[in-house]
């Protein structure tokens, strides 16, 4: 019914992230740091994401949480954007491109999660989500504050309608289900991707840009 | 006209002589040796519960004109149990292949058919001409979220069976050991020891996808491993060795990220520096050697100490520690 029009307001309404203040501290630590940090930070949210989604695939049930539930993709439009990609496509990626791609996939991914957060049956899975939710957001802060001190500007933000308006709505409990636990493996597709992204750019930031820094504060 | 059939082990086989009737005279042969006529009914020869032995060429010859009337080839053996199915990405994010084999022979030919589908997709998995009983796959996406499945189908004249194998491209990545370990003493340090290898040479991209790496050691003459995690570089200084004990390392190397450890690398055999001998006298003995030339020692006094009592057992080597404490203890004071 209108579920569609309501899943988009909640969307918009919890995806107006404030404009980013001004990132004195990444300037100061230079890209080279802020690269590393926000590398242990997709560690970091992998392994909380493993326990995270245990427990939520149990709260789905069966079959969501066997092993070995390998189900098709359903032709409904992908909400966020994919992680694979075609390796020589994903070789050549510009630092620009790769940090974009990064910024855009976690902002669609944390505005779905805090969707989730709403809907959720038990205080346990509330908890953990909102705690990652948390984690996620910082995520998202760290990408945006490596491209600002590259000098690279932000993606337009999230706040829009996550997807196209002609996306029907989840008609059953069951697919709404299937939309969740695609969500999941959306996630962790994107962190042990980006654990790959950010070792390529620390070894593609110029080391000068960490030194040019340093010496413009009298080290 | 030569004929084959294949049975199964402990299966009774009734082969007819071709054409003739029931009531011919026949001999048949195994293998160019007359069979008893207790087994046969008639003109047909029966075989009760076969075993792999009785493999071979059975003929039959018309009884008076020893004319060879029917001739077959006998293969017993079994149907293929499950086969043993293994995929691993050894040269992430090139691809990855897949190994198999039988648990148990079948004792007749097997052919193999492997399957790959990745979503909706099939995949050629291409056969490797060495090893046998392998093939590869390229990625052809990377990150991908939906899992790759594989089925194996085994088939022999007598069945078939199969497995599969579910996984995620991350799941199966495991590269092979690091190479060319080399394990030197540091001159002047007799407890130290400088390990140092390289990429194993099936990784083709260390850059985006940097390995790091264990390293375990011990001293031969005792049980215990000591580890060490390395994120980065492909050398190590061990700072912690026992003087003058031969060491055994061995390193093992993972993806940074996703994936499992490699296995063990070939075995390294190393001992840290040890000081000459002419620096080991007792004291009455410098006075001596300060004119004479220090060739005249056979061999140091630490291995007289160690050769005494010489069984190999922890209360000699004990000794042997001690005393090697309380020479080197002894030879600084002289450096």
């Amino acid at each position: 019914g209108d579920s569609w029009g309501i899943f988009t307001f909640l969307c918009a309404a919890l995806c107006n992230l404030p404009a980013l203040p001004a990132l004195n501290c990444s300037e100061e630590l230079g890209a080279g740091q802020s690269i590393q940090q926000t590398y242990d930070l997709t560690r970091y949210l992998e392994h909380q994401l493993r326990t995270l989604a245990g427990t939520y695939l149990n709260y789905l049930g069966p079959p969501f949480n066997e092993p070995d539930f390998n189900p098709p993709r359903l032709a409904r439009a992908e909400r966020v954007p994919s992680a694979t990609v075609d390796l020589d496509l994903w070789r050549g990626l510009t630092d620009n491109a790769r940090l974009a791609a990064n910024y855009r996939a976690y902002s669609r991914l944390l505005c779905y999660l805090r969707v989730l957060d709403g809907q959720v049956g038990t205080a346990e899975l509330r908890h953990r989500l909102a705690h990652f939710c948390a984690s996620l957001q910082g995520l998202v802060l760290s990408i945006g504050g490596v491209m600002s001190s590259l000098g690279y500007p932000l993606p337009a933000g999230p706040a829009g309608p996550p997807a196209p308006p002609g996306t029907p709505a989840a008609p059953n409990d069951f697919l709404k289900k299937m939309d969740d636990f695609w969500l999941l493996k959306e996630l962790q597709t994107w962190l042990w991707r980006s654990a790959k992204d950010f070792n390529r750019l620390k070894k593609k930031v110029p080391p000068a840009v960490v030194t040019l820094r340093l010496e413009a504060r009298g080290f | 006209d030569i004929h084959m059939q294949y049975e199964r082990v402990g299966a009774d086989v009734t082969m007819k002589c071709g054409s003739m009737d029931w009531d011919a005279a026949v001999t048949w042969t195994a293998n160019g040796t007359d069979i008893d006529e207790s087994h046969l009914n008639g003109s047909y020869l029966i075989l009760k519960n076969v075993d792999l032995s009785q493999s071979g060429q059975y003929s039959c010859y018309e009884g008076s004109s020893w004319h060879l009337k029917y001739q077959t080839y006998l293969r017993v053996g079994t149907p293929p149990k499950e086969p043993v199915l293994m995929c691993r990405s050894n040269n992430y994010p090139k691809g990855f292949y897949c190994s198999w084999h039988l648990p148990t022979p079948t004792y007749i030919p097997n052919s193999f058919n492997i399957s790959v589908i990745h979503g909706t997709k099939d995949m050629v998995c291409e056969k490797d001409a060495v090893p046998k009983n392998r093939c590869h796959i390229r990625y052809l996406q990377l990150f991908s979220t939906v899992k790759y499945k594989v089925t194996l189908t085994v088939t022999n004249a007598l069945g078939k069976n199969f497995t599969t194998l579910t996984f995620d491209e991350f799941a199966i990545v495991k590269p092979d050991p690091p190479e060319s370990v080399v394990a030197k003493p540091v001159p002047n340090n007799p407890r130290r020891l400088e390990v140092s290898w390289q990429n194993p040479s099936s990784w083709p991209d260390p850059e985006s996808f940097p390995l790091k790496f264990f390293l375990r050691y011990r001293p031969l003459i005792l049980d215990q491993w000591q580890h060490v995690e390395l994120s980065d570089g492909t050398s190590h200084t061990i700072t912690d060795a026992y003087a003058g004990k031969e060491y055994i390392i061995q390193v093992a190397a993972k993806d940074n990220d996703i994936g499992t450890w490699s296995d063990w690398s070939v075995a390294v055999h190393a001992t840290p520096w040890t000081e000459e001998p002419k620096h080991l006298t007792t004291e009455a003995q410098i006075t001596e050697t300060t004119s004479a030339s220090t060739s005249s020692f056979m061999a140091p006094p630490t291995t007289k100490i160690c050769d005494k009592g010489a069984v190999v057992g922890s209360g000699a080597m004990a000794v042997c520690w001690t005393a090697g404490l309380v020479v080197a203890a002894y030879s600084v004071l002289f450096i």
